[in-house]
């Protein structure tokens, strides 16, 4: 008897990226107006999930950092089919940059005990760093496979094949569990939830909430006191919303030598490059 | 890995409960005449074309892709228009939809739509703060039914959809020279749950249309007013609908303003103009006669009908959700319409109905029908000058 | 605050990992040299690359010759390909003995694999997917420049006690370097231990990318009704650019590109760094396709073509001699990686 597959999927609930600003007076950033979202690769992520469960039977639990206010989000992935949810919530958390992040996520998959897989997005879309998949498995001491499009598992072996995606092709690992995989964007489709469980959902029964003390981690190694990086300087960048729509004229012959200067411009990150903030 | 393969058919009691459960047993006086097939316009294309008998058998037999014409459906009702035993084919398909949800046999991208709209309150993942963009420059209030009398819902294709903004600007053109007074719900209008409902996920419309009626109560709105056929076909599915506010397709409250000679037209240039009639007007709501009251008050306007009008009319191809399906150029309903559009002779082919709009403008550009235009009934009422009516007669 | 492997006092020098793949160096390891050539000149450090392989004597003596102060060089048969486990292991025990102040990777996958595994290891901070670096006025701290919620915001970032200083930067921000006139660098070759149980996923097959998924093109070339008679100048474009082609449906339709390369509503939601549009009326069935573009081009012959809305930059003329330009133009400039 092989037992039970225990997949652990961690859901960042990230702000929509187009309704993020940079406060002009505090340089800091405004998400006040912005509505939050599962963090899109994290629902492929969950979907991967529900189709091994599908197959091969199983628990699914999900887990993620935040403020209490992501619960109603959780409730989305429950309503997909997770079994369980954690919520790692506690104020000695905020503020914590990947190494402090995947420490947490870390502990806390530790203290479940028998998670045989652990799925992650490819990376989020407010930080989007990718490196809290790597970082967890590091913590744990486990085999780690990032950027896959498809992860089959073999239940006699307690393997996983995962086709994953490399610099200029395809890469297929055999990966032995207890292992961290994080999963690109749009490998598959995330099946939309149910919207009846989505209503009658217990949140008290369905979400375990965890804090500092929960985990047992010395409260200096978490947040931002366990933090190493620290953020110098915060800005918008130039044409955050909307297109900027730049009129470029001339005979074709200067339209296509503009047209290279930009593109070459925007490759090489300088399209991305903003207007300090004053202040 | 795909679904078992069945190798032998065996007549499974339960999943036939299960068929009948969705289909809410509303096909159990089909006795296989076959004239749903037979009209079908599926039958027109390069496709086969839908029974409702032989969907229900490969869906209780749990076929491999027994679900594929089940999601090929229009939900156009020519089939129910004829159907000897009045069966309401449209409503047993969406039911196999359901059907369809639970065994997640659903064409790739629709539970993406139906995501976009839990995610974003509309099914092209745009922004609800970009809502009311469409309305840029025309200074619309916001709704309020201590000053207001009429909710214009605009809808999410009008509102986000390039060629529907058209539309919805051409319609408060027309309220405003009724002197209609209104309002709109800005940018916290909510999806009225259209794409939930045809798509075939019951639970998930009922869901928003219980908030929605909690909403549109709230806002103490009692008669609302629609751009999109579609929409107005949505709310009267709604519960509460009659009591708490009544609905109308806004060709249904122009109508009564021209028939009341409350508004006028400067008119055209003799112009031959033909109607394509939506099918959640004609066939699902009976309202073939609005538009053409309408036209026919347009001075220089003539009305080259086609074959297959009223409730004989022959879908665009995008109800029933597959606006958000591929057809294939050789299955495109709208390029024969586009065709027998073009055969009358018209130089406008007019309709009233975002979705027919870009099937139709596709169909004709596809069919080469260069000197054909496709414009929706209000922005033919604004091209014709409409204005509040002249004082009559009577009055002067 | 958790411990840090060494102390600033301690650490020393500027190293970049010198990734490759089957003997060839990746382009965006040349691409930091230079920009770490820079960072070691304003600080008066030592530039180290290093390299990691399973036998490693031909590229010994390319990165001699490349812009570096010295090469370490950590060949083991165990990493003969790459493995995040096996590699972070072995650069691990070099890094905690040769206490490199400043540690720059690409921010390729096999890069942030690394990265991530070793900066947890290293308890060291880690920026990543770097714009930009710089060193802090005043500190010499190194600042990176990242961008997040889609590009939307950019942070600069710093690490101010943990030794090594760890970023990752993205491909093709910085020029390749022109080649060095100096002497060749000397190869220190380090030997590491590799325990069998950090080597437990095994590389099964590697391939080429295997069929049309435009989805995740990065680059894309977009055909629309009015690229009639124009698709080899496209293709070449595509080809010049390293973009996959894509298309309207009505281009689909005229059978210029399979049907798998529809992009829109019915089609494919694509979400590349960079898409380019040539003759799209700009519907919105077919924009919704592009909407998450980080940068769209658009060129149509009418100025009025609603698909200028959807552009950062815009070009009212026709297709056929502006394509043509700008593939004249990559190709003397030798394409643009
Ligand atoms: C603009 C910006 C730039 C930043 N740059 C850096 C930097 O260079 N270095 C640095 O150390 N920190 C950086 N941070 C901080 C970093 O975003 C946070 O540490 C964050 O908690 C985790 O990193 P991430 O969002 O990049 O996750 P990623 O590593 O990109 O996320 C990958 C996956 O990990 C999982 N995951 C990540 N966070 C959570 C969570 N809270 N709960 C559940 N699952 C989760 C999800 O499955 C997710 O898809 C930056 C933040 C911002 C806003
Ligand atoms: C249900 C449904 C689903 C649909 N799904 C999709 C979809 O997924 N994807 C999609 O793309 N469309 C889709 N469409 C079709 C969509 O509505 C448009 O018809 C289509 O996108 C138009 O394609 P186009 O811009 O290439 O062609 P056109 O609209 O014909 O535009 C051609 C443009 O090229 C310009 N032009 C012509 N010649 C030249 C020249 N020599 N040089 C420069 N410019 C020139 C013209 O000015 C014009 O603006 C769908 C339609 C429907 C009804």
């Amino acid at each position: 008897m092989t037992r039970e597959l225990h997949t652990l999927v961690c859901l960042k609930v990230v702000p929509k990226s187009e309704e993020v600003g940079v406060d002009r007076e505090t340089n800091t950033l405004d998400r006040a107006n912005a509505r939050s979202e599962i963090n899109p690769p994290d629902m492929n992520a969950l979907e991967t999930a529900l189709a091994l469960k599908d197959r091969f039977g199983g628990r699914v639990s999900l887990m993620s950092m935040g403020p209490p206010f992501v619960i109603p989000t959780l409730r989305v992935g429950l309503a997909m089919g997770a079994d369980h949810a954690y919520l790692l919530s506690d104020r000695a958390f905020g503020g914590a940059d990947t190494l402090a992040t995947s420490l947490t996520l870390a502990r806390a998959i530790e203290k479940l005990g028998d998670v045989d897989l652990v799925l992650c997005g490819e990376e989020s879309s407010d930080g989007a760093t990718a490196q809290v998949p790597p970082g967890i498995a590091t913590w744990m001491d486990i085999p780690q496979a990032t950027y896959a499009m498809d992860v089959d598992f073999e239940p006699g072996q307690r393997h996983l094949v995962v086709t994953r995606e490399v610099r200029d092709g395809e890469e297929v690992l055999d990966v032995p569990l207890p292992a961290v995989v994080s999963v690109k964007v749009s490998c598959n489709e995330p099946r939309f939830m149910d919207t009846g469980r989505f209503a009658l959902l217990d949140n008290e029964e369905l979400v375990t909430t965890w804090t500092a003390d929960d985990l047992g981690v010395d409260r200096e190694h978490l947040g931002l006191a366990g933090s190493p990086t620290s953020v110098a300087g915060l800005k918008e960048a130039a044409q955050a919303s909307g297109r900027r729509r730049e009129l470029v004229s001339g005979t074709p012959e200067e339209e296509g030598k503009i047209l290279y200067e930009r593109i070459i411009e925007f490759l090489r990150g300088a399209g991305t490059r903003g207007q300090e903030a004053p202040g | 890995m795909t679904a078992p393969t069945r190798e032998v058919l065996l007549l499974d009691d339960d999943r036939w409960d299960r068929v009948l459960l969705a289909t809410k047993g509303e096909a159990a006086a089909c006795y296989q005449c076959g004239t749903c097939t037979a009209t079908c316009p599926w039958g027109l294309v390069a496709g086969p074309s839908i029974g409702v008998r032989s969907v229900m058998r490969r869906a209780q037999l749990g076929i491999d892709g027994w679900a594929e014409a089940v999601w090929r459906c229009t939900t156009c009702g020519a089939c129910e228009e004829h159907c000897p035993h009045e069966v309401p084919i449209s409503d047993v398909m969406l039911g196999l939809r359901s059907l369809a949800w639970e065994e997640r046999s659903v064409p790739h991208g629709l539970s993406g739509v139906l995501w976009d709209m839990h995610w974003d309150g509309n099914p092209w993942g745009r922004p609800p703060s970009a809502r009311s963009a469409w309305a840029n420059g025309l200074d619309i209030p916001r709704f309020d039914a201590t000053k207001h009398s009429v909710l214009l819902y605009v809808g999410c294709t009008a509102s986000y959809d390039r060629r529907g903004q058209k539309i919805a600007r051409a319609v408060v053109s027309v309220l405003r020279a009724a002197g209609i007074s209104f309002g709109t719900l800005g940018d916290e209008e909510p999806c009225c749950g259209d794409p939930a409902r045809s798509l075939g996920n019951e639970e998930y419309f009922k869901r928003i249309a219980q908030a929605n009626s909690h909403k549109l109560a709230a806002e103490r709105a009692t008669d609302v007013v629609t751009v999109s056929p579609h929409c107005y076909d949505t709310f009267t599915h709604y519960p509460g609908i009659g009591e708490a506010f009544r609905v109308r397709h806004y060709s249904q409250l122009l109508r009564d303003l021209v028939a009341e000679r409350k508004v006028s037209f400067a008119g055209l240039e003799p112009t031959k103009v033909t109607f394509h009639d939506p099918c959640y007007l004609a066939r699902h709501h009976d309202e073939t006669e609005a538009p053409r009251t309408i036209m026919a008050a347009i001075p220089g306007v003539s009305i080259e009908e086609m074959e297959r009008s009223r409730e004989e009319t022959l879908c665009c191809g995008g109800g029933g959700g597959r606006m958000w399906m591929e057809t294939l150029p050789e299955d495109r309903f709208a390029t024969s319409r586009a065709r027998e559009a073009a055969g009358t002779g018209a130089s406008y082919l007019v309709t009233t109905c975002p979705h027919c709009i870009s099937c139709l403008e596709d169909g004709a550009s596809v069919a080469g029908a260069r000197n054909l235009k496709v414009m929706d009934l209000a922005e033919l009422a604004v091209l014709a000058g409409i204005g509040a009516a002249a004082p009559t007669e009577a009055s002067r | 605050m958790i411990d840090p492997a060494y102390s600033p006092q301690e650490a020393r020098g500027i190293w970049v990992f010198l990734e490759q793949d089957a003997g060839v160096l990746a382009p965006v390891s040349l691409e930091l040299l230079a920009k770490a050539r820079a960072l070691a000149t304003e600080s008066g450090a030592e530039l180290t690359g290093l390299l990691v392989g399973g036998d490693l004597a031909a590229l010994e003596a390319t990165a001699a010759k490349l812009d570096l102060d010295r090469v370490v060089s950590v060949a083991h048969p165990l990493l003969t390909q790459f493995t995040a486990e096996a590699y972070a292991h072995a650069v691990d025990q070099v890094i905690r003995t040769q206490k490199p102040d400043i540690f720059l990777l690409g921010a390729t996958a096999y890069g942030r694999d690394l990265a991530g595994r070793l900066a947890v290891m290293l308890r060291t901070g880690l920026t990543a997917d770097c714009t930009d670096l710089a060193l802090e006025a005043g500190t010499g701290l190194l600042l990176g420049e990242v961008s997040g919620f889609g590009g939307g915001v950019l942070a600069t970032i710093r690490c101010e006690q943990h030794r090594p200083q760890m970023a990752t930067v993205r491909p093709g921000v910085f020029p390749e370097p022109a080649a060095a006139d100096r002497a060749a660098a000397k190869v220190e070759r380090v030997n590491v231990d590799v325990p069998a149980a950090k080597c437990l996923v095994k590389v099964v097959a590697r391939h080429r990318k295997t069929g049309v998924d435009i989805s995740r093109a990065e680059r894309l070339v977009v055909a629309g009704a009015g690229a009639r008679g124009e698709m080899p100048n496209i293709e070449a474009l595509a080809q010049a650019l390293g973009a996959e082609i894509g298309a309207t449906r009505v281009a689909v339709d005229e059978g210029w590109a399979e049907r798998e390369r529809q992009i829109g509503q019915t089609g494919v939601i694509a979400r590349p760094k960079l898409a380019l549009v040539w003759g799209a009326s700009g519907a919105s069935q077919f924009t919704c396709g592009i909407d998450q573009a980080e940068m769209v081009v658009a060129v149509n012959q009418d100025p009025e073509a609603a698909i200028f809305e959807s552009a950062d930059i815009c070009i009212v003329d026709e297709v056929a001699p502006v394509v043509k330009a700008l593939v004249a133009e990559l190709q003397s400039h030798g394409g643009a990686e």
